[in-house]
Formats: structure tokens, C-alpha cells, sequence
């Protein structure tokens, strides 16, 4: 993946162009702050280790480099475990030559005990490895331990220098670029600055016997190398590698900061003087000061190592001018403050800064202050200019600073880079007077009400007109030198009870503002609605330091009805939180049950339909019935037995038919009953039938 | 052949950690993200976000806008599951990427993060506008706002706002309040009202306008007041989730860190609220809060536990349904009150408000009305910044059997009495008419 990342990343030139925007917009002001304490705390926070340790030595490293360089305290823990780790990598045989360097250099910063058998163990090592090196890392890694080994027990030689800056120096590519090892066909920037390094410890090997004619090669080379710098449009400047396939892209600020640190390793060990442009050097800063606090922690360290390079280089140091605030009250007559400092903050040497004039912004006119000194104020280290010229009202600027050095030799030490234009804002208190809101006949234009507002304090004004009446805002803005001021905002808002709003622009005539609404003309705008308008006013600026938003009040409006083909309200956005939320909750309305009698009049009524039976009963009973008709024969008797019997069955199946059966089941026992019934029947009836026939006979 | 062979199931042993992790119903969260960006300095500049994206696992391929290579889709199947557009000036993107791919991207599904800023190309305009939301057409207006800016000693134009006005919605910008306000340096854009998809998440103060800062302001101001919004979200009917903003600065390490007092309060904040606020919206964009699912609909009657294939009208049921939110990894019980179930037939006959167990579980009970034919079961669940649930399940209802009406019914009880007796005194009847003598 990161080959693939890398490749895209080579592309990133096409869009570089669009970084200016980006750096303009994150860094709105066109000068550079130096470090400050935000850079120390984004340290402390990007380098925060996993369980006491980093993942890697390089790491380790980085972050032991960013705090050295920042001042920040190392916590012992972190400083312990490194040591371990350094320790621990010097002693044991198998560790690369990449980690050996970086422990190294991190033992250079912490400075642990590392005893000279351990020593003697990484020289034969190293001295092996230079020998052995085919590549430009190999080498950096290998001269760059020599050399730190040196750095802490002094006695190490490198045999053959000349030879190895030879072989170094074969990697050198044409255009100033260099090429990682000879069978890799790209050159990169980004090795020029490893090489660099790589040779600058070669000479501090080897510095009287070498051959000079090599360092003034190497020197116009560098030369080359600058040609290929490229440039955003605030002066910062940058390298970067074309590549298009290269694995070891590294990204500007890796490049950038790779060149500087092998300039100024090798301006270090040379003493020829190196051929680069002074503004080359400042420009290289502000590419570093203009990143900000970077959010990665590589970022970081290589932002804070180029910068802790270029603070004590021999080509040429930047000052970087800076103001502490470009916001200036007028009204409270703040001081302007100017800051000259070195990249990382520290103090500068004796030197003027000069205000050699103030423009106003966006025009060309002369400048408005003659030039002048700033006063040093040694407690603060700044450069004060106590109260701001008279010539200056609100409004914004252009101050144009330049520094002066004291002593002409530091000329050659620093770099200045000439005149510093800087944007300032000079914000004051703005006067507001004669506020006035009036409803105007529109004929005669005779004033009908009329009403002072206080723009600084509460108005609840109500104000009616109707269709053919004008209603005039005005008001009047002093800047506090008492001249004319037009604020960028200054707009009349009337909001519907519907939400409707309409905006009008408020003119000016030098410090009068006025504006006169003509509703007549203005009745289609207002989609003829008639009812409550609110009225709010607001006057602000930039440099004004009591902007407004007020509410004056509202205005009743009567306006004509609508003919047909009136333009429509706009539609007004709805509240998102109504749009949901539970709906109410619907529960079915049932049916009623039909209304019933109480259940104890239907049982009365019940008890009341026995009763006719009761009574036949008792006629019987008193008519004397008998039964004495009743066949006497047991044949007949039989039958009329069962002929009874399946009456009262008949009868039963019907209890059971309103019961429980249905009715398949009733008309299928009632037709086997039936039958019964129907033979049964016949022969009693026929027995009886005979019976009285033979009595009446007789 | 045995080469390819080989070839073949490497590249699917590499694809296949891809295809698992990407995004799914069953694990809605994002996991390949493409960022496309102007320059890879941003990359750099905006490190605090892209890192507080990498560390909750999301996988973010960074690609310049005009990198002929870059691609949505290959083979049908979408490469990504998320974009991020930090382009707001590029005008062309690069390889198959169009406006179009872009909106597809979105309707299969997919989330978006556009961020314009000054001068927004025109393409990034129309990528917004098919969002429904639309930048200020001036293209060098910005937000300005002179009684709402962030007080600073470097910016004097106004042109840094810091706005506090945020949607009251917890699961969008997270419960735990933003205290600080939000920086914002760009351009402010409106919502079309009638997109009801469409939230302002961050808007301007009453006050704030949009326009050139650096030219006098002759006619109105297109924009102004709390019309402008300065974030706003979407969530399409598909639950895909688009962010878009005008600010781009507002996202960089620069304003993640930078303190923040904002004019007229003497409160100086030591960190402003754009850290925790955009990294907050981008857990719901990116569906690790305000994801729904709904499972296990059951309804059935009252001491039953199978589902009937049909009710009867007046049967008391009991409808349930497990509702779960995602929290990234998991899927967490969604406790709340206002889930409404409805049993509709053209219209809602019952809607009622489902109870919770603080587990998941929602469950209703209620008697189905005396209207007969089929019914529905439909849970529409609709909440600011929640994944809209959409449930229904189709069931019919009959009328009584003829059976199943009352049967002795003590009204009655007379015309009983009387049939019956009738026939008691037709049997002693009989008897007293065959054998009296």
C-alpha cells in the first residue's frame, strides 16, 4: 500500500497551486508567527509513548530530538527507557544498521552508559559497514554512527575518507538531485539531503587532507539543487521530488527538511562559504514557521529539526518579524508590538525595527505616517510603538516594517528579508446619533409619527402604516476621530409573522444613514402580507468595536389584497424538531352492545309463561279428567306407551335441538323418530279410532 | 495457467480482509473510507481528524481529487463505503469519478463528507446542490459576522466565527454538550426548505451575513442570519449520510487546538469545540450512533404464543418487536418511549405507543376492532437523526362465525319459557285428549 500511497502522493504537485489557498485561508495573516507554546504542547501530545516506550528506536529518537529542541523537560521515565533501548540495541550484534544509528543519536541527547567494549563492538561494525556500503542509506547510517561516535569517545578514524566521498559522491545526479543507490535510475532531493549529511561527516573526518576541488564541486551542485526550489506566493519555499515512481517519497516537508538539515551539516564542516541566497534561507523558515503545529508527530520532529537547523546555521540565520496582536483598538490606544525573533523564538541580536509606513488597504495613496523608529522595551524584548499615529482612524491597513541590524557584520550572519508588509486592523468605538424611525405620508412626504431610537439600548417601537405611506430608518456613525464611517454591514431587516423576511441596504451621504422604504413600490416584494412586520437593524464592521443587532420594534402594515396572479410567499423552511416525534394515540371506538332489559324482568316474564300452562293444568284437574280411555289390552296399551313415549322423545330432541344439536342431526333422529311416531301412532289412533266406533255402534 | 492460478488466490486472500469488513446491514458502520483531497499537505495540516478516524478503525485512503486513477466502483461492486471531499477547489475529478458517480455512490447507500470552502469550484457547488443545499452563489463570499466572531489577535476581518447554535440532537452531535464553540472560516450555504431530508446542524447567529469582505456591500446580502448554516446534514430515505460544510479549515489541526472566546463573553475557552463536535458528527455519519434495526416482529393473541394466521374481530393481541441500535461495534438496546404502532387499514383503527422492557423488546397489547378485512401491523419510526424504521406486516381480520355469537341469551328466556311449555301442556294434552272418557 504505502508504494501505492507514495505514487499518488508524487502527483500531489499538480495540485500545489491550491495549497497557497489553504496555507492563505489556515494562515489568513501573510506573516509568520515564531514557536510558541502551542508547539509544546502539541509535542507533549503526539509524542506520548505506548507504555512508557515508543514503537521504535527512530522514534524514540524523534521525540527526544522535538522535546531538546522545544525546551521541554524530559520525563525520566522516557529518558530510562530509552537508554534501555539504546543499550540494549549497541550491545547486541544482530541489531540493523538503521537502529544502530538511531540509538546513537538518541544516546547523543540522553547521553547513557555505554561502555567502551560496546564501543569498540559498534566501530568494528560500522567501520565494516562503510566499507561494506553499496547504497546512500548504507552510507549515511554507517558514517553518520562513526561520526556520533566520535561525537561521545572522541578517537575514531575513518580510513580512506577521500575514497568514500568519491563513492559517495557517484550518486550525485546532474541537476543537483541525488540518487538513492546506482542501479536505482530516480534522483530525489530528498536523498540530496541524506547525501549532504553523509558527506558533511566525511569531511569532519577528513577535513584537511581532502581534496578542496570536491567540496567546490559539491558546493555549485547545492547551487543546482536550490534551482529546483519551488515557491508558494507567500514567500515561503519548498522542495519536493517529482517522482513519479519512487518508493521512498517522502512528501515536501520530509524533503524540505531532509535539504536543510544536510545544508546546514555540511555549511557547518566546510569552510568555504556556501553560494546560496540569503532570502533562500528565510523563505526555506517560513515554509516551516507556515505549517503551523503539524498534527503527526514525524511532521513534527522534522518541522522542529529543520527549524533547530536553520536556527544556527552558518549560511545565513532568519529573523522572523511578528506581531503579537495585528487587532489595535483605536479607542482603547493600544500599542503596536513588533516581535523579532529567530525561528524558534529566541532573542535577536541589537537591531532597529522600522515603521516605513502605513498604507490603507485596497489603495494606493501615500503613506500616512512618516517613517519612524520603534522603541526596544528590554522587558518585554519588543519593539513598542506606544500610541498609534493621529493619521490612523479605524479601518484596516498595511504597515510596511523593516529591520535594520546594528552591527554590519551580522548582516552576513542573518537574513532579514527586506521590507515586511503586515495587515492591521485599527478597531475603534463608532459614535451612533440621532437614530430616528418615521412613518412619511407619501404624497407630501409631512412626517406622521416619528420616534427617537437608542441604538445601544432596548427599543420596543410600534409603528402602523399602510400601503401609500414610506417609512424612513435613519441614523448617523462618527469614528471616534470624528469623521465619516461606513460600516460593511449595515442592513435593515423586516420579518413577517410568517418568517418572511426582506433585507434593504442602508445607504449613506458621508455620516448620515437613511433609508426610506416606499411600501407602495414595495407591496409586490412583500407579496402583499399584510399584518406585523419586526424591524431589526444591524451595523457592524470589522474594526468596529460595538457592532449591532437590534430589534427596534414593529411596524402594523396594511397593504391591499392580493390580485389574482400575485407571486407567492417562498416557502419557509419547517422545524425540524415538529416534523417528528409520537403522533397522538387512536383507539377504536367499538360498537355499543345492545341495550337489554335487566335480567330479572325476563325471568319474571319467564315465570309468567309457565302460568297459562299452570292454569290448563288446574282446568284439567277441575274438569275431572281421566284416563280411563287408557287401552286396556296389553297389545295396544304397548303401543300407546310407546306412542307417548316417542311423543315426549320428539319433544326431547327438541331441548336438545335448542341445546346443542344442529340441525342434520335433529332432522335425522326426528325422521327415524318420526317414523316410529307415525307407525306407533296409526295403531293406537286406529285401536282407539275402533274402540269408540264399536261403542257408538253399540 | 498454474501461474494465474496462483496469482488468483492471492489477490483473493489479499481482497478477502476487505470484502469482510466492509459495510453490511449487519454491521452498518463505514470501514473503507476514500479521502479525496486537493493536496496532500491537508493530509498533514487536518492530521487530528484523519487520525481520530484511524484510531476507531476506519481504513482511509487518501487519493488527490484529479488522480486519474481514482474509482468508485470496479466491477459493479463499490470500492469504498464512505467519501470525504477535502477538494473544494478541484474542477474535475479525476478517472471515472463524476458528479453522477458521486450521487450514485450516495443512493446505493453510501455516506459523504463534502467540505468546500473560498472559492468552491463549481463542481463541488453542484455536488452539494444535488444534496440539497445550496453554497452562496458569490464566490468569494464568506461568513461574516461582527458581533458573533471568535476574538482573536491575528484575524480582524470577522471572517472567524464561532458559533454555538447547534441542533438539539444528542444522537447527532453526541450527549455530552459541547461547551466550547465551534470555529468556522468559510462559506455559509442555505437548505432548500422544502428537502425535508436536509438538517442545519451548526448555524450562524442572527447577526452573520454572507459576503466579500473585502468589497463594499451594495445590494442585499443573499444570505443572512440564522438562514445561513454552516453544517448541515442529510440522511437520505436510504439512510445514506451526507455531511457538508463550507469550511474546510474548520476540520485542520490549527482549529482543533486553537482556543476560543467568542466576541462580547469573557469566557475564553482553552480548546474549541471543532474536535469534539465534527469527530461527534462524524460517529453519526458515519453510522456508529443513530442506526436502527428492528427484528423478531411477533404479534399473537393474549395467552398464546403462535402467530394466528387470521384474527377475529374483538380478539385481544399483543404485538412486539425488538428494536436495537448500533454503537459501532455492537448492537446496543434501544431504550426510548416514543415507538407507535399502528393497525391500519387505509387508515389507523388502533395507533398505540409501544412499551419498552430496557432490553430491546417493545410490546403492545390491544383489541382488534370490530371492523373486519385486512389489516396491517405498520411500526413508521421516525426520529431527528435516527435511521428511519419502516415495518408492516400484513394480517386479516374476520367477523364472528355464526357459532360464536352469544347463544341463551337471558332476554330470550320468556319465548323459551313459552315454546317449552306449550309443548309440556301439547304432551299432557295428548294424553287428556286420547284417553279422557
Amino acid at each position: 500500500m504505502p508504494t501505492n500511497l507514495n505514487f499518488e502522493m508524487a502527483r500531489s504537485l499538480v495540485g500545489f497551486t491550491v495549497l497557497l489557498l489553504f496555507l492563505s485561508i489556515c494562515e489568513s495573516a501573510s506573516f509568520f508567527q515564531p514557536i510558541s507554546d502551542s508547539h509544546r504542547s502539541a509535542a507533549v501530545e503526539l509524542f506520548s509513548p505506548d507504555h512508557g516506550s515508543f514503537k521504535s528506536l527512530e522514534e524514540t529518537y524523534e521525540a527526544l530530538r522535538t522535546f531538546d529542541v522545544l525546551g521541554i523537560e524530559k520525563k525520566p521515565d522516557v529518558t530510562a527507557t530509552a537508554c534501555r533501548l539504546v543499550s540494549e540495541t549497541v550491545g547486541s550484534s544482530s541489531s540493523t544498521l538503521k537502529d544502530l544509528f538511531y540509538a546513537l543519536k538518541a544516546n547523543s541527547i540522553v547521553k547513557c552508559k555505554i561502555n567502551d567494549k560496546a564501543y569498540q563492538g559498534i566501530i568494528t561494525r560500522l567501520n565494516a559497514a562503510v566499507d561494506g556500503a553499496s547504497s546512500l542509506p548504507d552510507f549515511y547510517y554507517s558514517v553518520g554512527g562513526l561520526l556520533l561516535v566520535k561525537g561521545s569517545k572522541g578517537d575514531v578514524h575513518l580510513a580512506d575518507a577521500d575514497g568514500i566521498f568519491r563513492l559517495v559522491k557517484a550518486f550525485r545526479q546532474s541537476d543537483g538531485r541525488w540518487r538513492f543507490s546506482s542501479n536505482s535510475p530516480e534522483s530525489s532531493a530528498f536523498a540530496a539531503g541524506i547525501a549532504l549529511e553523509t558527506l558533511a561527516g566525511v569531511v569532519s573526518f577528513a577535513s584537511p587532507e581532502l581534496d578542496q576541488s570536491l567540496i567546490s564541486t559539491l558546493n555549485s551542485d547545492i547551487s543546482k539543487l536550490f534551482d529546483s526550489i519551488e515557491k508558494y506566493d507567500d514567500g515561503a519555499l519548498y522542495f519536493d521530488d517529482k517522482l513519479v515512481d519512487g518508493h521512498d517519497h517522502q512528501g515536501p516537508l520530509a524533503t524540505t527538511s531532509s535539504v536543510v538539515r544536510g545544508l546546514t551539516v555540511f555549511a557547518a564542516v566546510t569552510d568555504e562559504r556556501l553560494n546560496i541566497p540569503s532570502n533562500k534561507i528565510l523563505g526555506l523558515a517560513n515554509f516551516f514557521l507556515g505549517i503551523g503545529v503539524p498534527g503527526d508527530a514525524k511532521d513534527l520532529f522534522n518541522q522542529m529539526d529543520s527549524l533547530a537547523c536553520l536556527e544556527s546555521n552558518r549560511v545565513s540565520i532568519p529573523l522572523i518579524l511578528s506581531l503579537p496582536s495585528t487587532v489595535l483598538s483605536v479607542t482603547k490606544e493600544d500599542s503596536l508590538q513588533v516581535n523579532v525573533n529567530t525561528v524558534l523564538g529566541s532573542n535577536a541580536p541589537p537591531l532597529t525595527v522600522k515603521l516605513v509606513g502605513v498604507f490603507t488597504s485596497g489603495s494606493k495613496a501615500a503613506s500616512l505616517v512618516e517613517s519612524q523608529e520603534l522603541v526596544f522595551d528590554d522587558g518585554t524584548g519588543m519593539y513598542n510603538l506606544n500610541n498609534l499615529p493621529k493619521s490612523i482612524d479605524v479601518g484596516s491597513y498595511t504597515f510596511v516594517f523593516e529591520i535594520v541590524l546594528h552591527e554590519p557584520e551580522h548582516e552576513k550572519i542573518y537574513v532579514t528579508g527586506g521590507q515586511k508588509k503586515v495587515p492591521i486592523f485599527a478597531s475603534g468605538l463608532i459614535k451612533i446619533e440621532n437614530a430616528e424611525i418615521a412613518v412619511l405620508d407619501s404624497d407630501l412626504g409631512s412626517i406622521e409619527t416619528q420616534k427617537k431610537l437608542d441604538l445601544a439600548g432596548q427599543n420596543a417601537v410600534s409603528l402602523s402604516a399602510n400601503h401609500l405611506q414610506k417609512l424612513r430608518v435613519s441614523f448617523k456613525l462618527t469614528t471616534p476621530h470624528g469623521l465619516a464611517f461606513k460600516p460593511h454591514q449595515a442592513l435593515l431587516k423586516l420579518r413577517h409573522e410568517s418568517k418572511v423576511e426582506h433585507i434593504f441596504v442602508v445607504g449613506n451621504s458621508g455620516k448620515q444613514f437613511e433609508i426610506v422604504l416606499n411600501f407602495l413600490g414595495l407591496v409586490e416584494k412583500f407579496f402583499y402580507l399584510s399584518g406585523r412586520y419586526d424591524i431589526e437593524l444591524a451595523v457592524g464592521d470589522a474594526v468596529m468595536e460595538n457592532s449591532l443587532l437590534r430589534a427596534i420594534g414593529h411596524i402594523e402594515l396594511d397593504l391591499p389584497e392580493p390580485p389574482e396572479k400575485a407571486t407567492r410567499p417562498p416557502p419557509q423552511p419547517v422545524d425540524p424538531y415538529s416534523r417528528y416525534g409520537p403522533k397522538a394515540e387512536i383507539t377504536h371506538i367499538f360498537r355499543a352492545p345492545e341495550k337489554r332489559p335487566p335480567k330479572e324482568l325476563s325471568l319474571a316474564f319467564l315465570g309468567l309463561t309457565f302460568l297459562p300452562l299452570l292454569g290448563f293444568l288446574i282446568g284439567l284437574l277441575r274438569l275431572g279428567v281421566n284416563l280411563k280411555n287408557f287401552p286396556s289390552n296389553t297389545v295396544p296399551a304397548t303401543f300407546a306407551t310407546l306412542f307417548h313415549v316417542s311423543i315426549g322423545a320428539v319433544l326431547s330432541l327438541y331441548v336438545l335441538f335448542w341445546l346443542k344439536l344442529d340441525l342434520f342431526q335433529t332432522l335425522k333422529l326426528l325422521g327415524f323418530l318420526g317414523v316410529i311416531l307415525v307407525l306407533v301412532g296409526h295403531r293406537v289412533l286406529s285401536h282407539l279410532a275402533a274402540t269408540s266406533a264399536k261403542l257408538k255402534s253399540a | 495457467m498454474g501461474k494465474f492460478w496462483v496469482i488468483f488466490v492471492a489477490s483473493i486472500s489479499i481482497l478477502l480482509p476487505f470484502l469482510c469488513n466492509s459495510f453490511s446491514p449487519e454491521t452498518p458502520t463505514d470501514r473503507r473510507v476514500l479521502v479525496l483531497l486537493d493536496d496532500f499537505a491537508v493530509k498533514s495540516s487536518h492530521s487530528s481528524y484523519f487520525n481520530s478516524l484511524k484510531l476507531r478503525g476506519f481504513d482511509l485512503d487518501f487519493k488527490l481529487a484529479d488522480d486519474p486513477k481514482i474509482a468508485l466502483q470496479r466491477y459493479g461492486q463499490y470500492l469504498y463505503d464512505a467519501l470525504i471531499l477535502f477538494c473544494p477547489s478541484v474542477e474535475r475529478f479525476g478517472g471515472s469519478v463524476d458528479v453522477a458517480a458521486i450521487i450514485n455512490f450516495v443512493d446505493s447507500g453510501h455516506d459523504l463528507i463534502i467540505a468546500a470552502d473560498v472559492n468552491a469550484s463549481d463542481l463541488i457547488r453542484e455536488v452539494a446542490t444535488e444534496c440539497g443545499v445550496d453554497f452562496d452563489e458569490d464566490p468569494s463570499a464568506m461568513v461574516i459576522d461582527h458581533t458573533g466572531y471568535a476574538v482573536s489577535e491575528t484575524e480582524g476581518d470577522h471572517t472567524l466565527i464561532a458559533s454555538d447554535d447547534f441542533i438539539k440532537s444528542d444522537v447527532i452531535i453526541g450527549s455530552k454538550k459541547i461547551e466550547a464553540p465551534v470555529l468556522f472560516q468559510g462559506i455559509g450555504h442555505s437548505l432548500n426548505p422544502v428537502n425535508s431530508l436536509v438538517l442545519k446542524v451548526l448555524s450562524a447567529s442572527p447577526s452573520a451575513y454572507s459576503a466579500n469582505p473585502l468589497s463594499k456591500l451594495s445590494t442585499p446580502p443573499l444570505l443572512t442570519g440564522s438562514a445561513i448554516s454552516l453544517v448541515s446534514v442529510v440522511q437520505a430515505r436510504n439512510n445514506a449520510r451526507i455531511l457538508i460544510t463550507g469550511s474546510l479549515s474548520m476540520f485542520s489541526n490549527r482549529f482543533f487546538r486553537s482556543g476560543v472566546q467568542k466576541s462580547g463573553s469573557s469566557t475564553k475557552y482553552e480548546k474549541s469545540g471543532n474536535e469534539q463536535f465534527l469527530t461527534e458528527l462524524s460517529k453519526w455519519i458515519f453510522h456508529e450512533r443513530g442506526h436502527l434495526k428492528a427484528v423478531n416482529v411477533k404479534h399473537h393473541k393474549v395467552g398464546e404464543t403462535d402467530e394466528p394466521a387470521l384474527y377475529r374481530i374483538n380478539d385481544e393481541l399483543e404485538y412486539s418487536v425488538e428494536i436495537y441500535e448500533w454503537s459501532g461495534t455492537s448492537w446496543e438496546p434501544y431504550v426510548t418511549d416514543d415507538v407507535q404502532v399502528q393497525f391500519y387499514m387505509m387508515s389507523p383503527y388502533v395507533l398505540k405507543t409501544l412499551s419498552n422492557d430496557k432490553k430491546g423488546l417493545y410490546s403492545a397489547s390491544f383489541k382488534v376492532p370490530d371492523v373486519y378485512g385486512v389489516f396491517q401491523f405498520k411500526v413508521e419510526y421516525q426520529k431527528l437523526g435516527y435511521t428511519s424504521l419502516s415495518l408492516s406486516k400484513q394480517i386479516p381480520v374476520r367477523p364472528y362465525r355464526h357459532n360464536e355469537y352469544e347463544r341463551f341469551i337471558p332476554t330470550a328466556y320468556p319465548y323459551y319459557g313459552a315454546a317449552f311449555s306449550t309443548m309440556a301442556g301439547f304432551f299432557i294434552f295428548s294424553f287428556v285428549h286420547l284417553y279422557n272418557k
